[in-house]
C-alpha cells in the first residue's frame, strides 16, 4: 500500500440484545479496501452477531452501518448482497445433489428465451472462469456431495466471490481445511485484498490470524477489547484480550506415556484405499497423525473403530489380535471415536447433557433391567464438575451449549465408557481459545490414566504441541514417525505435502 | 429457551393437557350430551382403541420413521382372530395368542425392510398397508365374518370393581410403555437413534435392531387392538381399521411428538388419543357430517405438526411477551447467544 486506502465500510456503534444477553454493545469497526481485517473472539463474544448484521440477517438495535461515509440500512440477505456483501458461513450453504456449477449459480442461473430456459453453456463456461481464476481446480460438473469438505468450502467461496461484491466477510473458512488449503485459501484471500476487497476474516485459530491479517480486532462479551495493526500485536496480547486475562501456558501438554503398548498396528489395509500401515501406541502417549485432508488419517480411524473392514494387516489391542465389524464391538473392547463434526456424527441435541454422557454405555447405569436415573444425574454431575461443563446442560438440552461445552461431554461420554484407546478426530474445530485449554488439560488428564490418544488435527501448532510422537499420513500411508519435538510446523508441512493430492478427498458418511 | 417458561417447560405434556380441556370445554358448551356419563363411557371406549395403537406410533415416531399400516394390519388381524375361532373351531385364548404373535410378524416385515433392507418406512409402511388390507380381503372371500362366539365380547364389554376394562388395558400398556422409554436401555436407544443416527452408531448403539423393535411393538399395538375391536363388535372385517393410523399417528403429534424423532412422550399420546376422540365425539354429536369429521381430524394434524415445527419460535415469542410483562429481563436463558444464532440460521427443515 502505497496511500492510505480509504475506508470503504463502517460499523458504527453497534448494539444488538436478544433476549437475556447482550451480544454487541457500542462495537465500531473500519473496514478498509485492500485490508484484511481479522476478527477473533470466544464463542459467545458476537463474532457472528455482527456477521449477521453485516450480512442483513440480523438488525442492530442502535448504531449504524456506512459505506463511503453514507449510512445504508439492510433489511435482509439480499438487501446486503445487492450492497455488495458477500458472506460465507461456518455452516456451508451448498446444496449436495446439485453440481459445482449449479451451486455456483443458484438462485441466479444464467437464463435465454425470456428467461425461461436455463443456459447451461453459459453457467458452465462462467463456472470454469471463476474457478479457475480463484486456482480452483474441480470439476464443475462434479456432484457437490462427492467433493470432500474442504473443496465444498472452496467452492463456498467461489460461489461468494462470483458475485461482484466490496466485502468479503468470512466466518471461520479454515475450520473444516488441511493445513495445505488453508495456504491456499489464504493466497486467495490475499490476492483478492489485492484487487480492492475489504476482507474481514473471522477465525479462531490465532496462529493463522497472523499470518493472513493486517489488522485484528477482537471482541469480548459483546465489546470491542481491542483492534490493531498486527504488526502491533503478539499471540499474547490478543489471547489476553479474548480471555480477559493473560494465559501462562497456551498448550499446557504433559508428557505421560508408559512403556507398554495399548495398540499396535501391523500392515494394515482396507478396501476404501488406507494402505499397508504401522504403528503403535504406547498407554498414555498420544500420537498425532499428520497430513493433509484426504491423506487417509480419517480411513485409519474409520478402520480402527470398525466402520471400515480391514482387507489385511493385524490390529493388537493390549496384545490381543482384534477385528472390528461393528462400532459397538470396538466400543465394547475401549476404543472410542469422538468424531470430526461434533454436530452432526457426536451430540444428541434432543438429549440433556446426562443422556448425552451415558448413552454409549448405559450397562454401567443398570438396576436389574432398568437404568438407574439417580445414579445417571449424580455420576454425570461428577463428570461436569470435573470437566468444568456448564451447569445449564445438567438440565436442558445441549443444543444451546457452546461448542467447547459440547466436546467436553462427548469427552465425558467416552470417559464414562471406559475407553482405553481414545480418537480424537479435529477435536477443538469451533472451539473457542478458553475452551481448547480445557480440551487440553482433559487431554493430559486421560493419558495420566494410562488410555491411549490418537490425534487427528490440521491445527499443526496444536498437533506438535500436544503429541509426544507424530505420524505423518500421505497418500494413504503412513510415510514416517517422529517424536513431536524433532519437527517443526515448517518441516511437519514439507513432509505431509510432497506432490500432494487433494482431491482424494472424500466426504466421509461415518 | 425453556427455562423461560418454567411452569410450562417443566411439565412436558402441559400443552396438550391445556388442549385438551380446552376442547372438552368447547364440545360441553356445544352440547350437552358430551358430559352425560354414557357418553364419557363412550368416548374412553373409544379412545383405548386409538390410544394403544397410537404407543406403537410413537415410538415409531420416536425412531425418526412413521408407520402407516396399523390400519391394515388390524383389518387382517379381526379377519384372522375371527377365522381361527369361527371357522376353525379354536379357543378365544388361543385364538388371542396366535393373533399377537402375527401381530408381531406383520411389524417384524415393516422392521426388517425400513432397517437392514435400508428402504424408508414411508414407503415401506405405505406398502403393507395396501398388502395387509389386500391380504384381509382374501378370508372369506372379502366378506365380514360375523357373530363370531359369545365369548369374545367380555374381553372388551368386561367390568372390574366396576371400571370397563379397556381402561385397565390402556393403563397397563401405558404404564410399560412409559417405564419403558424411560428406564430401560432400549428405550433410551429409541430416542438416541430418532435424535441423531450416526451419532448412536458411534456411540455402539445397534441402529437396525432398535429400529425393528420400535415397529415389532408397533405390530403388537395393533395386534392388542385388532382383538378388542372384534370383541367389541364380536365380527371381523377387512374394512376394519380405515383411517386408524391417521388418528394413532395424530394422537402421538398433537400429544407433542417430533415427527422429526428423538422427542415426544407417551403420555402426550394418551392426551393426544383423548383429543382427538372428544373432538370426533364432539362433532357426532352435533351431527356434523363424515366428511367433515375427517377434515377436522386432517386439519387437527397439520396444526399439531404446524406447532411442532415452530415451538421454538413461538417459545420466543412467549418469552418476550411474558417478560416483558413481568418487567423484567427473561432468566438468562442462554449465555451462547452466538450459538442460538446459528442454530436458527442452520435450522432448515
Amino acid at each position: 500500500m502505497t496511500v492510505a486506502p480509504p475506508t470503504m465500510w463502517e460499523v458504527r456503534a453497534i448494539s444488538k440484545a436478544f433476549p437475556g444477553v447482550q451480544a454487541l454493545d457500542q462495537v465500531s469497526l473500519s473496514l478498509t479496501a485492500g485490508e484484511i481485517h481479522a476478527l477473533v473472539g470466544e464463542n459467545g463474544s458476537g463474532k457472528s452477531t455482527l456477521v449477521k448484521c453485516l450480512a442483513g440477517v440480523h438488525q442492530a438495535d442502535r448504531g449504524e452501518i456506512r459505506l463511503g461515509g453514507e449510512t445504508i440500512t439492510m433489511p435482509n440477505p439480499i438487501a446486503a448482497r445487492q450492497r455488495g456483501v458477500a458472506t460465507i458461513y461456518q455452516e456451508l450453504s451448498l446444496v449436495p445433489t446439485l453440481t459445482v456449477a449449479e451451486n455456483i449459480f443458484l438462485g441466479r442461473f444464467p437464463t435465454v428465451m425470456a428467461h425461461q430456459i436455463v443456459d447451461w453453456g453459459t453457467m458452465r463456461r462462467e463456472s470454469v472462469r471463476t474457478l479457475r481464476g480463484l486456482g480452483i481446480e474441480i470439476d464443475p460438473d462434479a456432484v457437490v456431495k462427492s467433493l470432500s469438505m474442504a473443496e465444498q468450502q472452496l467452492i463456498e467461496i467461489a460461489k461468494a466471490m462470483s458475485e461482484d461484491s466490496s466485502l468479503l466477510v468470512m466466518d471461520e473458512p479454515t475450520a473444516a481445511l488441511g493445513i495445505s488449503e488453508t495456504r491456499r485459501l489464504q493466497e486467495l484471500i490475499r490476492q483478492l485484498a489485492r484487487q480492492g476487497k475489504a476482507i474481514l476474516y473471522i477465525s479462531h485459530r490465532i496462529d493463522e490470524v497472523f499470518q493472513i491479517a493486517d489488522r485484528i480486532s477482537v471482541l469480548k462479551d459483546g465489546r470491542l477489547a481491542g483492534s490493531s495493526p498486527v504488526r502491533a500485536l503478539s499471540v499474547d496480547t490478543v489471547v489476553t484480550q479474548m480471555l480477559g486475562t493473560a494465559v501462562a501456558e497456551h498448550y499446557p501438554k504433559q508428557h505421560h506415556a508408559q512403556p507398554s503398548l495399548c495398540l499396535e498396528v501391523e500392515e494394515l489395509s482396507t478396501d476404501l484405499g488406507v494402505r499397508e500401515v504401522s504403528f503403535s501406541v504406547h498407554q498414555g502417549e498420544v500420537l498425532g497423525l499428520g497430513g493433509m485432508v484426504g491423506s487417509g488419517r480419517t480411513d485409519i480411524a474409520r478402520a480402527l473403530f470398525g466402520v471400515d473392514r480391514p482387507t489385511a494387516g493385524v490390529i493388537r489391542l493390549n496384545g490381543r489380535a482384534v477385528r472390528f465389524t461393528s462400532p459397538e464391538q470396538a466400543i465394547a473392547q475401549g476404543v472410542a471415536l469422538v468424531p470430526e463434526n461434533r454436530k452432526a456424527d457426536g451430540l444428541f441435541m434432543n438429549f440433556r447433557g446426562p443422556e448425552n454422557i451415558t448413552v454409549a454405555n448405559l450397562r454401567a447405569l443398570l438396576y436389574g433391567p432398568f437404568l438407574d436415573l439417580r445414579r445417571e444425574a449424580r455420576t454425570s454431575r461428577e463428570y461436569f464438575a470435573k470437566l468444568s461443563i456448564s451447569p445449564a446442560g445438567m438440565d436442558r438440552t445441549v443444543q444451546y451449549l457452546s461448542g467447547g461445552n459440547q466436546q467436553k461431554l462427548i469427552l465425558a461420554r467416552w470417559l464414562f465408557s471406559k475407553a482405553r484407546l481414545l480418537i480424537l478426530d479435529e477435536p477443538t474445530q469451533g472451539v473457542d481459545i478458553g475452551a481448547r485449554i480445557e480440551v487440553y488439560k482433559i487431554i493430559n488428564e486421560l493419558t495420566a490414566l494410562g488410555i491411549a490418544i490418537l490425534l487427528i488435527s490440521s491445527d499443526y501448532p496444536e498437533l506438535l504441541a500436544m503429541s509426544d510422537r507424530v505420524a505423518i499420513v500421505h497418500n494413504k500411508r503412513v510415510l514416517q514417525i517422529l517424536p513431536a519435538s524433532q519437527l517443526t510446523e515448517y518441516r511437519l508441512l514439507e513432509l505431509a505435502s510432497r506432490s500432494s493430492h487433494p482431491s482424494e478427498g472424500r466426504r466421509h458418511e461415518i | 429457551m425453556r427455562s423461560r417458561l418454567p411452569f410450562l417447560s417443566r411439565v412436558p405434556v402441559m400443552g396438550p393437557i391445556i388442549s385438551l380441556v380446552a376442547v372438552s370445554i368447547a364440545v360441553g358448551l356445544s352440547t350437552d350430551r358430551f358430559m352425560l356419563l354414557d357418553n364419557l363411557n363412550n368416548v374412553a371406549l373409544q379412545a383405548s382403541i386409538v390410544a394403544i395403537v397410537a404407543v406403537g406410533s410413537t415410538l415409531v415416531i420416536l425412531t425418526g420413521g412413521i408407520d402407516l399400516s396399523p390400519g391394515s394390519a388390524i383389518a387382517l388381524l379381526t379377519m384372522i382372530m375371527a377365522s381361527l375361532i369361527k371357522f376353525e373351531g379354536m379357543s378365544a385364548p388361543a385364538a388371542i395368542v396366535l393373533v399377537l404373535v402375527i401381530s408381531i410378524v406383520l411389524g417384524a416385515v415393516n422392521g426388517v425392510l425400513s432397517s437392514y433392507g435400508r428402504i424408508p418406512s414411508f414407503i415401506v409402511t405405505l406398502a403393507t398397508l395396501g398388502i395387509y388390507r389386500g391380504i384381509a380381503f382374501l378370508f372369506n372371500d372379502g366378506s365380514p365374518i360375523f357373530s363370531v362366539s359369545s365369548s369374545l365380547e367380555p374381553w372388551f364389554y368386561g367390568k372390574l370393581f366396576g371400571i370397563a376394562l379397556p381402561f385397565f388395558y390402556v393403563l397397563i400398556i401405558y404404564a410399560m410403555a412409559w417405564g419403558f422409554l424411560k428406564y430401560t436401555p432400549s428405550g433410551r436407544r429409541i430416542y438416541a437413534i430418532g435424535g441423531n443416527e450416526s451419532a448412536a452408531r458411534l456411540s455402539g448403539i445397534n441402529v437396525n435392531q432398535t429400529r425393528l423393535m420400535a415397529f415389532v411393538i408397533a405390530g403388537l399395538m395393533a395386534g392388542i387392538a385388532a382383538i378388542l375391536m372384534t370383541a367389541r363388535l364380536n365380527s371381523g372385517s377387512p374394512n376394519y381399521g380405515v383411517g386408524t393410523e391417521l388418528q394413532a399417528i395424530g394422537a402421538a403429534v398433537v400429544g407433542g411428538a417430533s415427527l422429526a424423532g428423538g422427542s415426544g412422550h407417551v403420555l402426550g399420546t394418551l392426551i393426544g388419543a383423548a383429543i382427538i376422540v372428544v373432538v370426533q365425539n364432539g362433532l357426532n354429536l352435533n351431527a356434523v357430517p363424515t366428511s367433515w369429521q375427517n377434515i377436522t381430524l386432517g386439519a387437527i394434524i397439520l396444526l399439531a405438526v404446524f406447532i411442532d415445527m415452530w415451538r421454538a419460535d413461538f417459545g420466543r415469542l412467549m418469552g418476550k411477551v411474558w417478560s416483558r410483562r413481568a418487567g423484567r429481563k427473561p432468566a438468562s436463558a442462554n449465555t451462547d447467544g452466538e450459538d442460538l444464532d446459528g442454530d436458527r440460521a442452520g435450522r432448515g427443515r
